[in-house]
């Protein structure tokens, strides 16, 4: 087995053996159970809390779509809020902690280090959005009668692009910056920039800062127009980022 | 003799200062090599250095023929490195991180399972199966020396391999570093006198960033004479002290407590005469005097000594 394959099954172990298990998978579960019960009866829950007082105000009837819109909505902040904070120590916590020192005094290269880690964490993202779509698409079809799959799983998807830029985003930074705290916040100050640059349609348009609002009119059953570049130009910000990354750990002092 | 390890001329500077001030060093293939040095100076940044975790400002580092600094997995595959703090993942057992480690140098499965069982049973950690979160210092250290030594390394670089460790721990990793002679090249830093002179070949002694020798053990000894002289007198200590460093039989002369001096000797039988002499002639009573071997720490307190002077 060569020593990439090996480090890769030790960062699965260490995702099976430790928090990792636990806070994203939560997290992601608590949406896809949630999403659709609260788009379903947060009508009728305001009418019971509310009584007469909202006797002339008529609330639209909700649809399953709603019930996506909640699920991305969810994903699209405190889900990338969770990535960040969760990453922003993937590579600077074994080097605070000294374990990178045991592992790159053997055979392992340090490009591959970075690789490898941010290879499995974009696979575990991958498996934790498909486990959350496919909830989410069942539960919506338990509690509205039918759930058409296109316009949820098309929306999870182009979510998915959008986190695989933040680990993307994430690694590099925690490469950069020793402290988990110090790359946390500049992941959250890169989400403000990306959240800001998404309402001007130019860079919409080619960059990741269009994914969030693709995203969620997929999700309400709008077929989102031009889709593919943000995607192909994110996908590829991704592989960038790592591979500065890399680039960049490599120079640097353990 | 070939060198496994060669050091020329290596730099380190921090934010202006020198952690390393271009040392040479020649560890020569099969050796022990102890580093020996006392607490901050520069032993840790020298591995760092020769194991290529950093780079140097100056100088080279050749290891088993080729320049660190171009080294790449085909170089680090013959290493096996102890860190003076070793970390591991707190969620592994002993036998699963030997197993991890075994298998980035790609060592055969088969081979893998029975040489991670005899290190962790030579580590007195056969058969313990709780996770490495849970395990002392001492334990840690002890599964640090037993991974480095699972690619069967032809220079196994080791940080202050004793410094967490009890008597007993202490004396199991000497008597294992002591079993490995001829077999490996052994490089190891610490700042315990008695673990160099009990197990290594040679030593280079580094004091503030610079190494102010390196050879032989023996040969070290001989050169800062093979004797030492203990006495205590009655009066006049100091102006005997004086008196017997301009002797040539003399080397370093120190004052200890009221009354007592030592020195290293080049010549016991010389300075044995002498020294009743000398003592009369500073009218002073002679209370004690006893000739002994010298010992490295004789050595070592000489050079740190005349470094500092």
């Amino acid at each position: 087995m060569s020593g990439a394959l090996v480090f890769a099954r030790k960062e699965f172990f260490e995702i099976f053996r430790t928090w990792r298990i636990v806070v994203l998978p939560a997290i992601v579960l608590l949406f896809a159970l949630t999403g659709p019960l609260l788009a379903r009866y947060t009508p009728e829950l305001l009418t019971a809390v509310a009584g007469s007082q909202l006797s002339g105000l008529e609330l639209p009837t909700p649809t399953v779509f709603d019930s996506y819109g909640q699920w991305i909505k969810n994903l699209s902040q405190i889900g990338i809020f969770a990535i960040i904070i969760i990453y922003a120590g993937l590579v600077s916590s074994e080097r605070r902690s000294g374990t990178a020192i045991l592992v790159l005094t053997k055979p392992l290269s340090r490009a591959t280090f970075v690789i490898v880690k941010a290879a499995v964490h974009a696979l575990y993202l991958t498996v934790l959005a498909g486990i959350g779509t496919s909830i989410t698409w069942g539960v919506s079809a338990l509690v509205f009668s039918e759930a058409p799959g296109a316009a949820l799983w098309s929306a999870s998807a182009v979510w998915l692009v959008l986190a695989l830029v933040y680990l993307a985003l994430m690694t590099l930074f925690s490469v950069l910056i020793r402290s988990s705290a110090g790359a946390s916040g500049a992941g959250l100050g890169a989400f403000l920039v990306l959240s800001v640059a998404g309402l001007w349609p130019p860079l919409a348009d080619y960059s990741p800062a269009g994914l969030l609002g693709r995203a969620g009119a997929l999700a309400s059953g709008t077929v989102s127009e031009r889709l593919t570049w943000p995607i192909v130009i994110s996908l590829l910000a991704s592989l960038a980022l790592v591979g500065l990354a890399a680039m960049i750990f490599r120079r640097q002092e353990l | 003799m070939t060198a496994a390890l060669e050091v020329s001329a290596l730099t380190k500077t921090y934010n202006g200062k020198r952690a390393l001030d271009a040392i040479d060093l020649s560890v020569e293939e099969g050796s022990i090599f102890g580093f020996l040095g006392p607490n901050g100076a520069g032993k840790t940044t020298a591995l760092r250095l020769i194991t290529g975790l950093t780079r140097p400002t100056s100088g080279v580092v050749r290891v088993l023929g080729h320049d660190v600094a171009g080294a790449g997995n085909a170089v680090r595959a013959q290493l096996g490195f102890l860190p003076d703090v070793p970390a591991f993942y707190d969620w592994m057992t002993a036998p699963e991180f030997m197993r991890f480690a075994g298998g980035l140098f790609g060592v055969e499965r088969s081979v893998l399972t029975q040489r991670a069982g005899m290190l962790l049973d030579s580590a007195g950690l056969g058969g313990v199966t709780t996770r490495i979160g849970g395990y002392s210092r001492g334990m840690k250290q002890r599964l640090g020396i037993a991974q480095a030594l699972i690619n069967a390394p032809k220079l196994l670089l080791l940080d202050e391999p004793t410094s967490a460790l009890d008597p007993i721990g202490r004396k199991d990793v000497l008597d294992m570093i002591d079993s490995l002679r001829g077999r490996t090249t052994i490089f190891f830093s610490t700042h315990i006198l008695g673990d160099v002179e009990r197990v290594c070949d040679t030593v280079a002694v580094l004091d503030r960033g610079r190494v102010l020798t390196q050879a032989p053990i023996p040969e070290l000894k001989a050169r800062y004479g093979t004797h030492k002289i203990s006495m205590e007198v009655t009066a006049s200590a100091d102006a005997l002290a004086a008196a017997i460093a301009k002797r040539p039989w003399a080397g370093a002369v120190t004052r200890e407590n009221i009354g007592t001096i030592e020195a290293t000797v080049t010549d016991v039988q010389a300075a044995q005469h002498d020294i009743p002499r000398l003592v009369a002639d500073h009218k002073a009573g002679l209370i004690r005097l006893e000739a002994g071997e010298i010992g490295l720490e004789e050595v070592f307190l000489d050079l740190i000594g005349e470094a500092h002077a």
